[in-house]
């Protein structure tokens, strides 16, 4: 019986020391967010006082207000949305008819084109950095928005289109043989049996090219160094190197741009926690 | 028959838009790359210049290169070495509780999700030798005398870089240990723990063996993304200092768009593509031993 105490005892300390290690990572996690927001909020003198404050006393939004206020910043983030939305546009209006195509039509040898096209991710950016440039400066893209939709695709495309083809084959084909005999054509039984089923699937994949388009860097770095083009980023990257770099400054940017993935992140993390590790950012 | 036969057509026809533009985008660029590394560029005549294997040799002679080679190496196996242990620490832990598991997964793997850009500016922020929190928590805990230049030191930036980007990175192995040990058989276990084995034999005998092909499908995604690496490096040292964190993602942008020299940087490229392959293949042959 003391036995029998003293390993569910011993359970239970196991229990807590889990409890005490995840907490201690979640803490490690979300830390240096805390950080950034509490900094961001910082009035400029407490900066340099010692030792560190690490909570104003005087609590200011004037680094949102600062960088607001800066065009280059409007102008970049302007940026920003205009060539997420499009690429996601894009990706979408391609990757759903193919994924269609190879998956539910049973196009001949649709699985092996379906890895082909994935394993492109994986593929490094670095052997596009020249062949890229050349084309875009050969068609005068480099520093607009066609240029980093061209090149963002290449990123966007075969994630999306593994995405969409998961969930596609996820929906019973009764389903659709059932739509066909009730005389539904492709199109129609795309929308109205496919689409609708998987309809959770697509937006997943959907946010998910925004959100790698709006947090993509390299590409961006390389092939826009004038405001016509640049996406928000790129600019942060310019605010950091500056002589006296202004952390509040960037700290508050760094905050307006993480914003808006929030929200896509709340749907993702689902589809991530599914141990689907091909959904990868490069970098 | 003719119908079956119209559905393949079709399915082909439906596909065909996407792998226009993906042959376009994707394809072409990479053979295009192939070519490039074969030729020199002089931009004085804007004129391209067939070159064998100059291009290579150069980089054979190149002590940077050979520098960047070693540093990428170092880089890789401390990323990879370091994210399978937090990884499988985590995973291990979240596996063994069932109540609050969800947030717990949910906030561990918001690092994933977060950009390079940011994820960069928050460790510059927090590396900061004067202004930054990290000195400021270690001195007053009494574990260093005076304030450490974390990114400025050649012997420290590495290390600084590894543990940055293991934060970025560790949920990516975190996730598919944890799908892998779902796998592990309760019965199994249960009648590990009747035979009196601790824990340690237990991970041993049933645990490990079980979710040893995650293991490896962990090591070869962090090992990938390890050699891709460009971001957080170039926004947090830019290869600095002394080229102490120059990985080949640094030395490739260098050649090719500070010094210009486009033939010598696509084959750079492909001598990283190439370990990547070879990282593939060993991978792909353990797969099939097991």
């Amino acid at each position: 019986m003391s036995l029998m105490a003293s390993k569910r005892a011993r359970r239970r300390l196991t229990k807590g020391f889990v409890y005490v290690f995840l907490v201690t990572a979640s803490a490690v996690v979300i830390f240096p967010y805390l950080w950034m927001a509490l900094t961001s909020f910082k009035p400029i003198e407490e900066f340099f006082t010692y030792p560190l404050q690490w909570f104003s006393k005087n609590w200011t939004l004037a680094q949102y207000a600062g960088v607001l206020e800066d065009p280059k910043f409007l102008a970049c983030l302007g940026n920003s949305l205009l060539v997420s939305s499009i690429v996601t546009a894009i990706s979408l209006v391609l990757s759903i008819p193919a994924a269609y195509g190879l998956t539910r039509l049973r196009a001949p040898g649709g699985k092996s084109i379906l890895v082909g096209i994935l394993s492109s991710q994986f593929f490094p950016p670095m052997i596009f950095f020249v062949p890229f440039y050349i084309i875009l400066s050969k068609f005068k893209l480099l520093n607009t928005i066609p240029g980093l939709v061209f090149a963002y695709l290449s990123v966007t495309l075969p994630i999306c289109t593994w995405m969409v083809a998961t969930t596609f084959r996820n929906i019973p084909r009764e389903l659709e043989e059932a739509a066909r005999v009730d005389g539904c054509g492709d199109i129609k039984t795309i929308f109205e049996v496919v689409l609708r089923m998987s309809l959770p699937g697509i937006l997943t994949a959907g946010l998910f090219a925004f959100v790698l388009a709006w947090q993509e860097y390299i590409f961006a770095l390389l092939y826009t160094t004038t405001t016509a083009a640049q996406t928000a980023p790129v600019l942060l990257f310019y605010y950091l190197g500056q002589h006296q770099i202004d952390y509040g400054r960037l700290m508050a940017a760094a905050i307006l741009l993480s914003l808006p993935v929030i929200f896509p992140f709340a749907f993702m993390q689902r589809y991530f926690r599914q141990g689907r590790g091909e959904g990868s950012i490069k970098g | 028959m003719l119908k079956g036969r119209t559905r393949f057509i079709k399915g082909y026809l439906f596909a065909a838009p996407l792998l226009v533009v993906l042959a376009v985008a994707v394809l072409f660029p990479a053979f295009y790359n192939l070519a490039i590394a074969f030729y020199n560029f002089i931009p004085a005549s804007n004129a391209w210049q067939f070159a064998g294997l100059e291009n290579f040799a150069k980089l054979w002679n190149s002590p940077l290169f050979w520098n960047s080679f070693k540093v990428t190496l170092l880089w890789v196996a401390g990323n990879v070495s370091l994210q399978l242990i937090i990884g499988l620490a985590i995973a291990l832990g979240l596996n063994s509780i069932i109540r609050f598991r969800g947030p717990f997964s949910g906030i561990l793997l918001i690092p994933w999700i977060s950009s390079f850009v940011v994820v960069g500016i928050l460790f510059i922020w927090i590396y900061d030798p004067q202004m930054g929190v990290l000195n400021d928590i270690l001195l007053s805990l009494g574990l260093i005398e005076k304030p450490v230049a974390w990114l400025a030191s050649p012997q420290l930036a590495q290390l600084s870089l590894i543990v940055a980007n293991t934060w970025k990175f560790f949920p990516l192995v975190m996730i598919t240990l944890l799908a892998g040990l779902q796998d592990v058989s309760t019965e199994l276990l249960e009648a590990t723990q009747v035979d009196g084995a601790n824990w340690l034999g237990t991970f041993r005998m049933v645990i490990f063996p079980t979710i040893l092909p995650s293991i490896s499908t962990g090591v070869l995604l962090s090992t990938i993304w390890a050699y891709n690496s460009f971001t957080l490096p170039i926004v947090m040292t830019g290869g600095g200092p002394l080229r102490a964190t120059e990985i080949f993602g640094l030395h490739i942008f260098k050649l090719a768009f500070d010094a210009f020299d486009f033939g010598a940087a696509a084959a750079a490229s492909l001598v990283l593509f190439t370990q990547i392959l070879i990282v593939i293949i060993l991978y792909l042959k353990l797969a099939e031993r097991n």
